[in-house]
């Protein structure tokens, strides 16, 4: 990473601050990710992570802070009410794909609309192209067979998946995964984290929100753990979950690791 | 249930494939001015529509005819309810009414009315035996029934009568011998007519409704003074050359067109029909009025609105205050008011700002209003209940706002709001009914138009009812079909 210190990184978060009502998510967040890494958040419930992620592609939107992704960035204090600002967030936006954790696929389109429509409608490539890319991306999800399926018709593992080949067929410059794990049956988990893997080991960049700790070391370049909105470790997966140097670091690990 | 309705469509096919013939339309010379006559079309012998050929006829339409001759008028007939024939007058929809209209003080302060064509004398009508009316005086504190505008309303409230509003005297006559109302005060004109051409045993007349004759004239606007004057010249050559006695001689055996025409001879009645035979000839008229009007008023004044609750919806749901402000005011006022009021409002209110619409835009126009007003909480609670992950994965793929709503949104809402908007559907087609008030010739007109001619109500009025039920079922079954086709894509 420090041979590129002459270009910019690929993800740049500076300061980020956000409330809902009274009660402060995020206190002041801070780091970098450079090209082909993979980052993950970890942290308590409550911790902020999600928020984090979240404000990566503007679903949320940060009182203060700057959030850049390649050549677009936000200082979001100075970002304008109304149309302006909105138009501003939709280009931040365009520069990820998003996993969510209820996979969130489009219940009236089948397998292969959920992957085109991006492509197709928003981003208006030819649609023999973009059903010729879905298709590969289906086949490297392990889903080439099911392309006419509705999402209704696949198991919650299948459906994760076809959430990843939807987030991968708009070509982002950054995949986010928020929790994409979590709501899926325990038998169900193995195949979709051997897919981020994969997908990693291929160069995209990803920011991951998990609670899987094992899936975390391996995968991750980077691990940030959160606590009340603010990073409170920060390091390469053998640091923060190999050695974590952090009180509070520890008694997470140690919870999540060894439950009960 | 699918034997029943196929029974019934059978049978509405049957009726209707019975030998009747369709009206055509007369055809006219260009280049002379236009003159729209307002009549009722359901008040025999004076307009009415002939049970044979279904065309437009009777003693004043003949009259106007002819006075259409003399002055080089083209005549455009607009059958209209007599309660909104005045109306009609003064937002200029029609030019000239031709409907045996009594000359009366007020009516010459307001209109120009023309010279007089027809001497008529008002009689009281009761109760076959019914021997507490023998006069004009004894209608005091009974009740009579009465087209509420009619002058003979009038006679009747002076002479201390609660009168019940109805449209036409077939009605009357029916409230009378049903013993819903004590009396009539009509002229005897129509009431001889009445009894000769329904055969009806169940009312007499009583007494003369006081000393004064009345005098029907055609009723202009006031300032349309070249039409009024060539309507006068018409009638005096009329007079003088006996084409006028000789279409009052055809109607009434007597010669009504001067002041000592006579007592009628009605001896010879146009007879009466069967109850099968009326519903022969009216079956197919009905079923014109349901398919050239009904269902084309059902259908657009359903997508227009439905397009209108969608704009309505989504500035409801808008996070402006003025617009969701404007939204709720709109659905508020069309939910809190009544359709027939929406009706008026558009049809006769409009015009006197300067807003005038044909009948068929107008009711277009006011239904389409209130299926929006409807709709428009369907449609967006059904849009609020897609959920929020759904909106967030369009954003993060790079849908804009209508695109969101278009392919992710609405298909979705369009599950949840597919039986109440049937609803709203079903009540649009029933209620296209009242068009029949805002001189629309629909299905429920033409019911109205033979039962007031034929005084056949229950066979008519039931027969109506069946083809409303019959294209409620059919869309019924078509709810169902979309409620299967948009179920495809969620797990049973």
């Amino acid at each position: 990473m420090t041979e590129q210190n002459t270009e910019q990184a690929r993800i740049r978060v500076r300061g980020l601050e956000k409330s809902f009502g009274d009660r402060k998510v995020l206190r002041g967040i801070d780091f970098e990710a450079a090209k082909g890494t993979s980052t993950v958040l970890l942290g308590p419930s409550g911790s902020g992570k999600t928020t984090v992620l979240r404000s990566l592609n503007v679903l949320e939107t940060p009182e203060s802070g700057v959030v850049g992704i390649d050549d677009v960035e936000i200082d979001f204090a100075r970002l304008p009410a109304g149309k302006a600002g909105r138009r501003e967030g939709a280009r931040l936006r365009a520069q990820s794909g998003m996993v969510f954790q209820s996979h969130n696929l489009f219940p009236h389109m089948t397998v292969l609309e959920n992957v085109i429509e991006g492509p197709v409608v928003a981003q208006k490539r030819p649609r023999e192209e973009a059903v010729e890319a879905a298709a590969a991306l289906l086949e490297q999800v392990g889903l080439g067979d099911r392309a006419d399926a509705y999402p209704f018709q696949l198991s919650g593992g299948q459906q994760q998946r076809v959430g990843i080949a939807r987030a991968l067929a708009l070509k982002p410059r950054v995949v986010l995964f928020d929790e994409p794990t979590s709501a899926l049956d325990p038998e169900l988990v193995g195949e979709v984290l051997a897919v981020i893997k994969d997908l990693a080991a291929e160069g995209w960049t990803t920011v991951i929100v998990t609670h899987e700790i094992r899936f975390a070391s391996q995968v991750a370049d980077q691990v940030l753990f959160l606590d009340g909105g603010v990073i409170v470790e920060k390091g390469t997966s053998a640091q923060v979950i190999g050695d974590p140097t952090e009180e509070r670091t520890r008694r997470f690990l140690t919870r999540v690791l060894d439950p009960g | 249930m699918r034997h029943v309705l196929r029974g019934v469509v059978l049978f509405l096919l049957m009726v209707i494939a019975s030998p009747s013939q369709a009206s055509a339309a007369p055809a006219q010379d260009a280049g002379r001015p236009v003159v729209r006559v307002g009549t009722e079309g359901t008040y025999p012998p004076f307009s009415f529509h002939d049970p044979g050929t279904q065309e437009l006829t009777g003693y004043d339409i003949e009259v106007v005819k002819a006075i259409a001759a003399k002055a080089g008028w083209k005549l455009e007939f607009v059958e209209t309810q007599w309660d909104a024939i005045f109306p009609a007058l003064d937002a200029r929809r029609i030019d000239v009414i031709a409907n045996q209209v009594s000359r009366n003080d007020e009516r010459q302060a307001k209109y120009g009315l023309s010279d007089t064509y027809t001497y008529s004398r008002g009689v009281v009508v009761r109760r076959v035996g019914d021997d507490s009316v023998k006069s004009l005086a004894d209608l005091k504190g009974k009740t009579t029934a009465q087209s509420s505008t009619s002058n003979w309303a009038k006679v009747a409230r002076d002479a201390g009568a609660n009168v019940e509003a109805v449209e036409g005297f077939a009605q009357a006559a029916a409230l009378l011998a049903q013993g819903r109302v004590d009396a009539i005060v009509n002229d005897n004109i129509a009431v001889l007519d009445y009894l000769a051409s329904t055969g009806s045993k169940d009312v007499e007349i009583a007494a003369n409704a006081g000393e004064e004759g009345s005098e029907q004239v055609l009723a202009f606007r006031k300032d349309d003074n070249a039409l009024i004057d060539q309507a006068n010249q018409a009638i005096t050559a009329l007079k003088a050359d006996g084409t006028l006695a000789g279409i009052s001689r055809k109607y009434f055996k007597a010669d009504v067109s001067v002041p000592d025409g006579g007592s009628a001879d009605l001896s010879e009645g146009r007879g009466h029909r069967s109850t099968w035979d009326v519903l022969r000839t009216t079956a197919w008229p009905m079923f014109v009025g349901l398919v050239k009007v009904t269902i084309p008023l059902t259908a657009l004044s359903f997508a227009i609105g439905l397009v209108l609750a969608l704009l309505v919806a989504l500035a409801r749901i808008s996070s402006s205050k003025a617009l969701s402000g404007v939204a709720r005011a709109f659905i508020s006022i069309i939910r809190g008011t009544p359709l027939l009021l929406q009706l008026f409002i558009v049809f006769y209110g409009l015009p006197q700002i300067g807003l005038k619409f044909p009948p068929f835009t107008a009711a277009v126009i006011a239904f389409s209003l209130n299926v929006a007003g409807y709709a428009a909480e369907v449609v967006r609670s059904a849009i609020l209940a897609v959920p929020k992950g759904q909106f967030e994965a369009a954003a993060t793929i790079g849908l804009d706002y209508s695109h969101t709503l278009r392919r992710i949104v609405l298909p979705q809402a369009a599950r949840t709001a597919v039986p109440p908007l049937s609803n709203t559907l079903l009540s649009l087609l029933k209620d296209t009914s009242l068009g029949s008030v805002v001189l629309l010739t629909e299905l429920f007109r033409e019911s109205q138009l033979a039962a007031a001619e034929s005084n056949e109500f229950l066979a008519l009025y039931a027969f109506a009812g069946l083809y409303y039920w019959v294209i409620c079922v059919g869309l019924s079954a078509a709810q169902k079909r979309l409620e299967t086709r948009l179920d495809r894509y969620v797990a049973t």
